[in-house]
């Protein structure tokens, strides 16, 4: 039978596990329910153009959503999400999930559009953000949710006032100041040709006068309005006694323009508006470059917190009553049901589950909690429910203050001094005193002030910051290029230096130095058994054990199949139990053999999985989290770049140290939990060491913002990607060592681009002070200093795959 | 050629292009380019309906508007 595609989500599956329908003129076919729900719904509201617009894009499944509808309209929430207007209306910030292709768009807008009492609802596709504003007294918000559901989608609710409103408006702003910058040095440009043709064929002077005008005209709202940011920066430098690149830039630039407004007045010297104005672009869009990173990792932020759940069963002697969190004070007794999202942090009281820590601990096997274990927020209950008592209010359980940390942090990176900008500061402040002491000295040998006035700028402009400002930028930008060519993506230009400059790896064990999933070592058959007994029995659960060995017997059997078994019961944090043609069958760990008298031979470091039918142990099978490819020459590359390698995991010690062995790391750290790590990421700083993190899931989040520079795994949880500074996209370790080798040839080229405009300017300042530059002079040596600057760089492409230059 | 074609020239040019920068800006700055994936599809989906969709929601705004001004003016008109 051919696969063929779902007429709604376009996944081709085999025609036999599909719906089909037949309709006089066609036939469909539907992967689930979910999927024909939604075509109908579409057909019925005229909205079928859906799937013209979709094309070949596939869709995820439609599947029914389970979660209640009822909390979007509770107090709390809307205290917490919902804005009201001064006309009465609501306006609230949601993530739609979802959504592929702008065809996704187009749908969710449109039905959200037709519904009574929605005024306004904006999608935006780059970062699947909505704003919806609706009357609340024609409709509710669960009516929203609920359309947006049933056409396949779902929702959650962020709050924007956070960071992205300022996030944004920078950029805005940079934006539209280098438009202006962009748009004036490329007039000035083609009216200097005219001018410079002039200056070579003759030019009558009243000529010159209105090119000269022109380019002030065009000069002015560029120097003021785009130079904003430097006079800003040099400002603030001046207030903390800072010279810093600003300063430089800005009374080079200031100097140019008054210098030129001079000639252009006494119609004698020429005129520099296009230095200026150069000057001030270039700059300036090597500054957005930074700016632009930030955004991301809001983004992904609200991601998390709008998952969080803003309301939790309460019981009150025996009554229950759903409560909003921030009510929930120390003592209140907390029902949990399967599938819910712990928010507050507490002490079991009654009943016993399995919760999924990967959130926080970063381990993919859930853990087993019944009475007076602890439960953390952010983990997850898995199958039971459970009564708790909180042990904190909402506001310091462990998930919000994760949340906390993580929105400060954003914020106040560490940042390492660049060495562009400590060499500038020095050479501006000599730049300023040569320019003075020339100005001095040639007024007090010829007495012509004038004459001093002009050397004496000339002076600063021929040091003009050109070659010295493309030093950095030109070599980061290549850098980063030849790195992301390698799927090293490095989300800003500085991390390269500071990268280069870094003394400590920090590495997460599961997910960067592991696979993350265990799978069988050893398989130990004690009787000849039938593979697809345990094939069926394995199948029947989703627990990471119980995969790694199905995916064992697959690899080993080719032809495997799942026999019928009655009476399925996982046992929590043990394993299975079933029947098959009245023979009990058993697969799960020591202490279920241990329940039904089963003897198990001595446990190993290694996680063990054991298959009996009836009373007779048949085979065990030892599992492990095996090594990524390539961890141990890695760590080995990295050492030898003469980096301190350590580990930070939130494993117990025992696997933690048996993968330090593996790997060659001699500290390790083990059962931290997320701010643990982050503290000792701290105290590394104190130590004075510049630190390179590398991690993949929530539980480094806070580290990583806390290290110099992130490393993330590309296959990771999203938020430990956009906390990152580095994404490893194939997620081979030996891209880290890659990263770690690219940033310091990089910076070795900003190193000898920096001494070259030195040099050069070493060359051309003593003629400057001695008063021989001539126009054409300034002109051609500025253009081959910064040739040779550029030309450097390119250099760095040069730079082989696996090469050990330092 | 006298000074005044050369005044002329790069007046006009100049003018010409500052009203494209100065559109750009205001575009920049109404957040017309917020978006940048939605902005490269909007002609795909840019007919008549999104036209009569874009009307239906200004009309919608309209009466909430007319309905509260209503609700306003019961609530202050005097009682007796």
């Amino acid at each position: 039978m051919a696969p063929l595609p779902c007429t709604h989500c376009n996944l081709t599956f085999d025609e036999s596990a599909m719906i089909t329908e037949e309709h006089p003129d066609q036939t469909l076919h539907f992967c689930c329910k979910g999927c024909q729900g939604v075509y109908h719904l579409l057909q019925e509201e005229g909205l079928d153009t859906f799937y013209d617009k979709l094309g070949e894009t596939t869709l995820q499944p439609a599947s029914p959503q389970s979660e209640d509808l009822e909390k979007f309209d509770l107090d709390g929430f809307k205290q917490r999400y919902i804005h009201e207007d001064s006309e009465g209306l609501y306006e609230i910030n949601l993530i739609i999930e979802g959504i592929h292709c702008s065809a996704c768009v187009w749908l969710n807008e449109k039905v959200l559009h037709k519904m009574q009492g929605v005024i306004e609802a904006t999608i935006n596709y780059t970062n699947n953000k909505a704003k919806v504003i609706w009357d609340p007294e024609v409709v509710a918000l669960s009516q929203i949710i609920e359309t947006i559901r049933s056409i396949g989608y779902n929702a959650y609710p962020y709050d924007p006032s956070l960071q992205e409103e300022r996030a944004t408006k920078t950029r805005k702003a940079y934006y539209s100041r280098i438009l202006v910058a962009v748009f004036g040095s490329m007039n000035i440009m083609w009216i200097a040709i005219a001018h410079y043709a002039g200056y070579f064929s003759g030019m009558k002077q009243e000529f010159k006068d209105i090119l000269n005008v022109a380019e002030f005209l065009l000069a002015t709202p560029v120097l003021f309005y785009s130079g904003w940011i430097f006079f800003r920066g040099a400002y603030y430098g001046y207030k903390n006694r800072i010279i810093n690149m600003d300063t430089l830039v800005s009374t080079g630039a200031i100097l140019t323009y008054a210098y030129s407004i001079y000639a252009m007045m006494s119609q004698h010297g020429e005129v520099y508006f296009d230095s200026v104005t150069m000057i001030i672009t270039f700059v300036l869009v090597g500054k957005y470059l930074e700016v632009l990173s930030k955004k991301h990792a809001v983004d992904r932020l609200d991601t998390i917190m709008g998952s969080t759940p803003t309301e939790v069963t309460l019981v009150d002697k025996g009554v229950k009553s759903l409560v909003s969190i921030e009510h929930i004070i120390v003592g209140d007794i907390i029902e949990l049901k399967p599938g819910e999202k712990v928010v507050i942090d507490g002490v079991v009281t009654q009943g016993g589950a399995s919760f999924d820590e990967s959130q926080l601990t970063g381990e993919n096997l859930p853990t087993y909690k019944t009475l007076g274990d602890r439960i953390l927020s952010g983990s997850l209950c898995l199958d039971s429910v459970v009564h708790y008592e909180a042990t904190r209010d909402a506001s310091s359980s462990l998930l919000s203050s994760i949340v906390q940390l993580l929105e400060e942090s954003i914020t106040k990176k560490p940042r390492i001094e660049q060495l562009a900008n400590t060499i500038s500061g020095y050479f501006s402040l000599g730049i300023l005193i040569i320019a003075l002491a020339t100005f001095v000295g040639w007024y007090l040998t010829t007495g012509n002030f004038e004459q001093a006035l002009i050397i004496a700028i000339s002076v600063v402009v021929i040091a003009c910051p050109c070659a010295l400002g493309l030093a950095t930028p030109m070599a980061t930008l290549i850098g980063i290029s030849v790195s992301a060519k390698r799927s090293i993506l490095f989300k800003e230009a500085t991390f390269l230096e500071t990268m280069a400059k870094s003394t400590l790896l920090a590495l997460d064990k599961t997910g960067t130095l592991t696979e993350g999933k265990p799978s069988v070592l050893t398989h130990q058959p004690l009787h000849p058994y039938d593979p697809n007994l345990l094939y069926a029995l394995v199948a029947t659960s989703t627990h990471p054990v119980s995969e790694g060995i199905r995916h064992y017997l697959t690899q080993a059997y080719t032809t495997l199949e799942a026999v019928p078994l009655e009476q399925i019961k996982s046992i929590q944090a043990k394993g299975v139990v079933a029947y098959y043609q009245g023979r009990r069958i058993l697969g799960g760990n020591a202490s279920l053999m241990a329940e039904y008298g089963i003897p198990t031979p001595s446990p190993t470091d290694h996680i063990l999985f054991y298959f009996a039918i009836d009373d007779t142990l048949i085979a065990h099978f030892e599992l492990s989290d095996t090594l990524r490819q390539g961890a141990i020459e890695m760590v080995k590359a990295v050492k030898a770049l003469g980096i301190k390698v350590v580990m930070l995991t939130g494993d117990h010690k025992q696997s933690a140290n048996s993968i330090a062995k593996q790997v060659g790391i001699g500290e390790v750290y083990a059962t931290l939990l997320p701010q643990e790590k982050a503290d000792i990421i701290d105290h590394f700083h104190q130590q004075g060491e510049v630190i390179v993190m590398a991690g993949d899931g929530i539980n480094d989040a806070i580290a990583l913002t806390k290290s110099d520079i992130a490393i993330a795994m590309g296959g990771g949880a999203d938020v430990a990607i956009a906390m990152s500074d580095v994404v490893v996209l194939d997620e081979k370790p030996h891209s880290i060592t890659d990263a770690f080798r690219l940033s310091k040839r990089t910076y070795r080229a900003i190193k000898e681009n920096l001494s070259l405009s030195l040099l050069y300017n070493a060359i051309a300042l003593p003629l400057a002070v001695m008063g021989f530059v001539t126009p054409l002079i300034a002109a051609l040596s500025m253009s081959l200093s910064s040739l040779l600057v550029v030309g450097n760089s390119l250099r760095i492409k040069l730079h082989t795959k696996g090469a050990t230059d330092e | 050629m006298s000074e005044n074609i050369v005044i002329l020239m790069i007046g006009v040019s100049t003018f010409l292009g500052a009203l494209g920068l100065i559109a750009l800006l205001w575009g920049v700055k109404t957040g017309q380019f917020d978006d940048q994936s939605k902005f490269i599809d909007a002609a795909r989906y840019d007919n008549e309906e999104e036209l009569r969709d874009a009307v239906m929601m200004e009309q919608k705004k309209a009466d909430h508007k007319k309905r509260r001004e209503e609700a306003i003016k019961k609530r202050t008109m005097p009682v007796d």
